[in-house]
């Protein structure tokens, strides 16, 4: 312990030196820009500023990139909150009950608990980074392809079970969305599938413009087709910060969702999304009131939000303790520091002390930094929801564009969003909820892909999924929580879910 | 009637105008360098420093576009189907003779083919090395060799994907030494590296620098080499061809490509600047960090790496097949 604190010493040294500083918080700045922009993720963020970091030193380099990385996760809550666009895919979820928030003049305090949350959320597990990297990092790439697989099913089924209204509806739209997962070359076989000759296909449907198009666009679309425009939303001041009540129903949610987040944001793998898709359900099964659930409940920002700050704490331990990437954006930060001569490997902490401390101390003062950046610009935030919707929306839409096509330079993915823009729209016409869709264009692949992997590995044999310890756990939980899924089948009596559905109906009529 | 007349004669002498500005110096505007894989992957982080080489050399702005998607055919085709004029270029890694090959196979119309390119440079060649895990039982590339022989198809490796340069190492190896492993693609040369420290494979042609850490550490051991010489950094390992299996020669390599069709004196300046921006300084720092080394190579004698290395990739391609997947 003694050592860790003289090592965090050393780290905090270099963390606060000026240049160091700077940097640190030019990328927490960066990063919370890059969120709030819709469409432009960390991943397109870090991309576009790799090549400027090529001049500055290795941990200059790497600590501003670990800024953009974890500031747009502060970023992303804003634009998902205020205007129901998820600023970067992570923040889907807190789309649903963010922006319901801010439709009944709540949208401060959902901007301060989203903040608030991130940063618990990210010192808490910088100290687990910071404490555990190497045994974690060991434990993590214990997850090959069976794992893999059985981890994503298994979160799958926790969706399933927990999540509200007809389970019908829901279920149509996630296989919609795991159908939408399937276009692109195979990566098992290089076959193009549903691509029709369109060699941008070939990555398949990115889930940026997908959630851009169905949450953002459709959003406004839908607004635009009403008689009477929603009425411009004066928050007050009083109104800025939660309420007691908020922030005691945000607590349990923030704690659970940091360690959910932390966890599965060091198995390798992009599986960091469904982090806060499975707070958000536990949430709701915690919660004493899940009818609130989609209609403005706190924990349902608390949640999510803190599980992908934690998830990309969570992403640095095989990068750092290991070397390997357990991510698209740790990829980039490890080709940062090749770009400066760094290795990185299971040397780094020993060789590359300063480096490694100085990145964990400049990460517990980016937290913080990041804090103080937001909660301030909550007050300024909010009053962009007074833009009459005439000027507002256009802008917004501008910004979609502008953002989806930056991120990889295509007009194809332009095109997706528009259509998926048009998706949304109809399927708010039908009161069919969305999120579904975005969960199976990033599941798809994954699911796939692991699957197959490990029929590769064991040449066809099934038995790979029961004769690995950590395989057959997971589906165990898993085969646990379909079963409990099943009950209410069994029993005929109404559970809350079919209690809501029968109040949502009494509603309408 | 004269306005009329007037108005002819200056439409008529437009083409000569736009002729004359053909001639010009080159460049007299910004030039694009596209990598058609995302940034800190190979090709771009090979083209950012060839680009900043080059705009020395030339004072003139040489911008990195990433263009990525469909295994780097996308940013490819974009090349490939640009105006000929020397102001869109191309940084290519070995899949640029994959990717049509993969294409021919499968029947599909081509995304582009090799005959719409010029070869302009070799820049970076890095053969690929032979890693297992530590724990592994084979201490040298011939025991490894003899086990795959007894037991077609049991010992697994991992790739960066189907027909991708990782894959296409390991089929050349296969080929030559008469051996058939199982194959397990990743996404990407990264995943592939954690399957395999992770114990989920067993072997992994891999470039050298990637996994030099690691062997360092004591995680992986290297077998044996696909260069035609050894690698600098692991003197100790043989190669393949020291070995009897000359074919099994492969090596992740950068170039620099221009369309098809780019006036000949806009490629003779693009060559000469070229030449200078190997030999620039920071330009053999920044591959120096990168521990990748400069092999550089132009005309008659790249065309001929070029051709050698296109055909026994073709054929690896051909050999592989179609992959039919259970």
């Amino acid at each position: 312990v003694l050592e860790t604190l003289g090592n965090l010493g050393t780290g905090f040294a270099v963390a606060l030196s000026p240049g160091v500083l700077f940097y640190g918080f030019l990328g927490c700045l960066v990063g919370t820009l890059v969120g709030v922009l819709p469409g432009v993720g960390p991943l397109a963020g870090i991309s576009l500023l790799l090549p400027a970091t090529f001049g500055l030193d290795a941990t200059r380099a790497i600590v501003m990139l670990a800024g953009i990385y974890y500031g747009a996760m502060y970023g992303g809550s804003t634009t998902s909150i205020l205007m129901r666009i998820p600023g970067e895919a992570a923040s889907v979820m807190t789309c649903v009950d963010g922006y319901a928030m801010a439709r009944k003049g709540r949208a401060g305090p959902a901007l301060s608990i989203a903040a608030v949350g991130s940063y618990v959320a990210g010192t808490a597990s910088v100290v687990g980074l910071m404490l555990l990297a190497p045994p974690l990092a060991t434990f993590a790439l214990r997850f090959g392809p069976p794992e893999y697989l059985a981890l994503l099913l298994l979160g799958l089924l926790v969706l399933a079970y927990m999540s509200s209204g007809p389970m019908l509806k829901s279920l149509a739209m996630a296989a919609l969305g795991l159908l939408l997962g399937m276009v692109g070359i195979d990566q098992m076989s290089g076959y193009f599938r549903y691509a029709y000759g369109l060699v941008e296909l070939g990555d398949g449907i990115g889930v940026v413009p997908v959630a851009v198009g169905l949450f953002g666009l459709g959003e406004i679309l839908a607004t635009a087709g009403r008689k009477t425009p929603p009425e411009v939303i004066r928050p007050r001041v009083r109104d800025l910060l939660p309420s007691r009540r908020e922030w005691r129903e945000s607590g349990w949610p923030i704690a659970r969702g940091t360690v959910l987040g932390f966890f599965i944001g060091i198995i390798p793998g992009s599986a960091h999304i469904i982090a806060s898709f499975v707070s958000y359900a536990i949430e709701k099964k915690f919660s004493r009131r899940p009818e609130e659930f989609g209609r403005g409940a706190v924990a349902g920002v608390a949640g999510p939000e803190s599980a992908n700050n934690a998830a990309t704490s969570g992403a640095f331990v095989p990068m750092l303790a290991l070397g390997v990437p357990s991510g698209p954006v740790p990829a980039v930060l490890i080709a940062a520091m090749m770009v400066h001569g760094v290795a990185p490997g299971p040397l780094l902490i020993q060789q590359q002390p300063e480096l490694f401390w100085g990145f964990i101390a400049s990460m517990y003062v980016g937290n913080l930094v990041l804090l103080v950046l937001n909660l301030p610009l909550v007050g300024l935030f909010v009053n962009v929801l007074r833009v009459p919707y005439p000027i507002l929306y256009p802008t917004i839409v501008l910004f979609c564009l502008l953002g989806v096509y930056a991120v990889n330079n295509s007009v194809v993915e332009v095109w997706i969003m528009v259509v998926m823009g048009a998706l949304g729209y109809v399927l708010r016409k039908l009161d069919l909820e969305t999120a579904p869709i975005v969960l199976g264009v990033v599941l798809a692949p994954m699911i796939e892909v692991s699957f197959r992997q490990s029929l590769a590995t064991s040449a066809g044999s099934y038995a790979i999924f029961v004769e690995r310890p950590i395989a057959v756990t997971l589906l165990a939980a898993g085969f646990v929580f379909l079963l409990l899924g099943l009950r209410p089948l069994l029993t005929r009596g109404l559970d809350w879910r079919a209690r809501m559905a029968l109040a949502a109906k009494g509603e309408k009529t | 009637m004269r306005r009329l007349t007037a108005a002819v004669l200056w439409l008529l002498t437009l083409p000569l105008v736009s002729a004359a500005w053909a001639q010009e110096p080159f460049p007299t505007r910004p030039i694009t360098l596209v990598a058609p894989f995302p940034p800190g992957g190979v090709a771009d982080l090979t083209a950012r420093p060839v680009a900043a080489a080059m705009e020395k050399t030339l004072k003139s702005p040489v911008g990195v576009v990433n263009k990525t998607g469909a295994a780097g055919a996308v940013g490819m085709q974009s090349v490939a189907t640009a105006r000929p004029d020397g102001y869109t270029l191309l940084l290519a890694l070995s899949s640029i003779s994959i990717i049509p090959e993969a294409d021919k196979l499968f029947g599909r119309p081509p995304a582009f083919t090799v005959d719409q390119f010029e070869p302009l440079a070799l820049i970076s060649a890095d053969p690929t090395i032979l890693v297992v895990r530590a724990e592994s039982p084979w201490k040298t590339a011939k025991e490894f060799i003899e086990d795959a022989r007894k037991r077609p198809g049991q010992i697994s490796y991992s790739s960066s994907g189907v027909y991708g340069t990782l894959h296409m190492a390991i089929e050349l190896l296969s080929h030559a030494a008469g051996i058939k492993l199982r194959h397990v693609p990743h996404q990407g040369a990264g995943p592939a590296l954690t399957a395999i420290l992770g114990g989920h494979v067993d072997a992994l042609a891999s470039g050298p620098a990637v996994v030099l850490p690691h062997i360092k550490s004591g995680k992986l051991r290297p077998l044996a080499g696909w260069g035609d010489k050894r690698v600098a950094a692991l003197p100790e390992v043989p190669t393949f061809k020291e070995l009897g299996y000359p074919e099994a020669e492969f090596y992740i390599w950068a170039g620099v490509f221009a369309p098809r069709g780019t006036p000949d004196a806009v490629l003779a300046k693009l060559r000469d600047t070229l030449a200078a921006a190997v030999n620039d300084p920071d330009f053999k720092a920044a591959m120096g960090k990168l521990q990748t080394p400069v092999v550089f190579k132009q005309g008659a004698e790249f065309k001929r790496f070029f051709d050698a290395d296109a055909r026994r990739l073709a054929e690896g391609v051909r050999r592989v097949g179609k992959i039919e997947t259970k």
